[in-house]
């Protein structure tokens, strides 16, 4: 006599073989997998050809490139420090208006409830939309330089920052703010003795984890005239200045290498 | 600035607390039905009952955090599912709760959570800025006193014990000058030794408040019988969402408790 569960490993051994329907759709699955591939190469205009040619030409460049120039190095640095000022002010401008909003967009703290969907509405739109995307709109609204950069980042960082901080807002232990409601305080007094506490180190390492982010993002600001050291970078590139060109990668490295530092530093103190 | 509210004169003889035939559901399921009980100045009432009686349930009504489907709780004379504006806050400041999770501030000092008991009588800006006055601070420190933690005021709620943690948050209670004492579980976190501490506490509070501050009342829900009878100067019996036994402690037997948890 077979015990029960011999019968069952049979039973599994049996299904196991032959055609299943498991085995079909694990092919199917293949299958979608590799056209979605093939297509994707198509649509990016993959040329193995066209790298073969141009790596030497940017091995050319590159030889051309040293000694970098320096000549320029305080005009970088200024820019740079532009870079850096920018995503200092946007981030903290952008954190500044997302607090409220964290609230309305988290569904136990907000004080209108009618109004959670709308708010995550409004936060994805704002998400969604690059702070490059925004930098554009604004070079043409308040013209070229900084500000449109600050802008930028401030929008697209708020609805950013905004979801993280309600998400952490929704996530945070509830029963401490139960606890000091019953006390007879109000609700924002609740929050801000019993929940902002807990809450704020992982929320000011958010925020800073958007400036170390928005510093990188910046850097490409000025190629749409958006201010910072962006600007020369794409000035280097328009006139092939190839030894101007390294001397502002290596500027900007330096700096977002020891920022990232600075800010890991000051996340790990927080956390 | 914190004038002394007016109380309401206390008749000894007159309950405190009167829960009037509480009744709640979920989704069409009977979590109590027709709930009655009181508590007076000086008590210390036990709520017992198997799991799923409908402990919590009563719990978050008497402490005004869900509201009743029908009949009131009443503190004072006044209801406080209906109770709006300053009635509600007054009664919020009367009735304190003491959770089973403790609920305590982690990263805030055991000092600073027990402050929280007095953000029902200050104006809004001083919670704000954590900035106390010199009367409520001494009153803060006066109640970690009443509860052994004086010297551990300085210290961050999630470094103490579980015991010590839930003795700040009787602490916290206290400061906030309350009539009745809310606990849902007090103990149900807490190893024996610790839990019986706990208890004891919460009975002298009862006992020793009596005469000179009105009296404070203590509602409590249990899960032993052993720790309700030591403590408690009378036992409730909830069982199915109903009150199946309203005794004085020293009269809640070993047949009671068979009958109350079915076997």
């Amino acid at each position: 006599m077979t015990s029960g569960a011999e019968q069952a490993l049979r039973r599994m051994e049996a299904a196991d073989r032959g055609f299943t329907a498991r085995r079909l759709r694990l092919w199917v699955i293949c299958a979608a997998l590799l056209a979605f591939y093939a297509i994707s190469w198509r649509l990016a205009g993959i040329d193995l050809h066209k790298l073969a040619v141009g790596l030497p030409k940017l091995g050319r460049w590159l030889a051309t490139a040293w000694p970098p120039d320096l000549h320029e190095l305080p005009l970088f640095a200024l820019r740079t420090a532009e870079t850096v000022a920018m995503a200092a002010i946007g981030t903290t401008l952008a954190v500044l208006l997302a607090l409220p909003m964290a609230i309305l967009a988290s569904r136990p703290l907000t004080p209108w409830p009618r109004l959670y969907h709308p708010a995550r509405w409004f936060l994805n739109t704002l998400r969604g939309i690059d702070s490059f995307v925004f930098a554009l709109l604004f070079v043409a609204a308040v013209g070229l330089g900084p500000f449109a950069g600050v802008l930028g980042i401030a929008l697209h960082t708020w609805g950013s920052a905004a979801k993280q901080f309600a998400d952490h807002l929704e996530s945070a232990n509830l029963g401490p703010l139960e606890a000091v409601r019953t006390t007879g305080a109000g609700r924002l007094t609740a929050i801000l003795y019993a929940l902002v506490p807990d809450v704020a180190p992982v929320m000011l390492s958010t925020a800073l984890f958007w400036w170390e982010f928005n510093v990188r993002a910046s850097t490409v600001l000025g190629v749409v005239g958006a201010g910072g050291i962006g600007q020369e970078l794409k000035n280097s590139m328009d006139l092939l200045d190839f030894p101007r060109l390294v001397t502002i990668i290596a500027v900007i490295l330096v700096v977002v290498t020891a920022l990232d530092q600075f800010s890991g530093w000051l996340r790990r103190r927080l956390a | 600035m914190d004038a002394p509210l007016p109380r309401v004169d206390v008749d000894p003889a007159e309950p405190l607390m009167r829960a009037d035939g509480l009744a709640k559901a979920f989704n069409g399921h009977t979590a109590l039905a027709d709930v009655s009980f009181s508590v007076r100045a000086g008590e210390v009432v036990a709520v017992l009952g198997p799991s799923g009686a409908g402990k919590t349930t009563l719990f978050r009504c008497l402490a005004g955090l869900a509201p009743p489907d029908a009949g009131s709780v009443r503190v004072g004379g006044q209801d406080i599912a209906r109770a709006a504006g300053r009635d509600r806050w007054r009664l919020a400041r009367d009735v304190a709760v003491v959770f089973q999770q403790f609920n305590l501030v982690g990263r805030l000092t055991a000092l600073d959570n027990v402050l929280a008991g007095r953000l029902g009588h200050v104006p809004a800006w001083r919670g704000w800025s954590h900035r106390f006055d010199r009367a409520d601070r001494l009153l803060a420190l006066e109640c970690l006193d009443r509860v052994g933690l004086l010297a551990k005021a300085g210290q961050r709620a999630d470094t103490l014990s579980g015991g010590q943690q839930q003795r700040v948050a009787i602490a916290r209670a206290l400061a906030q000058r309350p009539r009745l004492i809310v606990a849902d579980e007090p103990v149900a976190s807490l190893d024996p030794a610790t839990a019986a501490g706990v208890l004891d506490l919460l009975r002298d509070i009862a006992r020793d408040a009596q005469g000179n501050d009105g009296g404070v009342g203590v509602v409590c829900s249990l899960h032993q019988v052993d720790l309700a009878r030591a403590a408690a100067d009378r036992i409730i019996g909830l069982a199915g969402g109903r009150v199946m036994a309203d005794l004085p402690a020293s009269l809640f037997d070993a047949a009671a408790a068979a009958r109350l948890y079915g076997n």
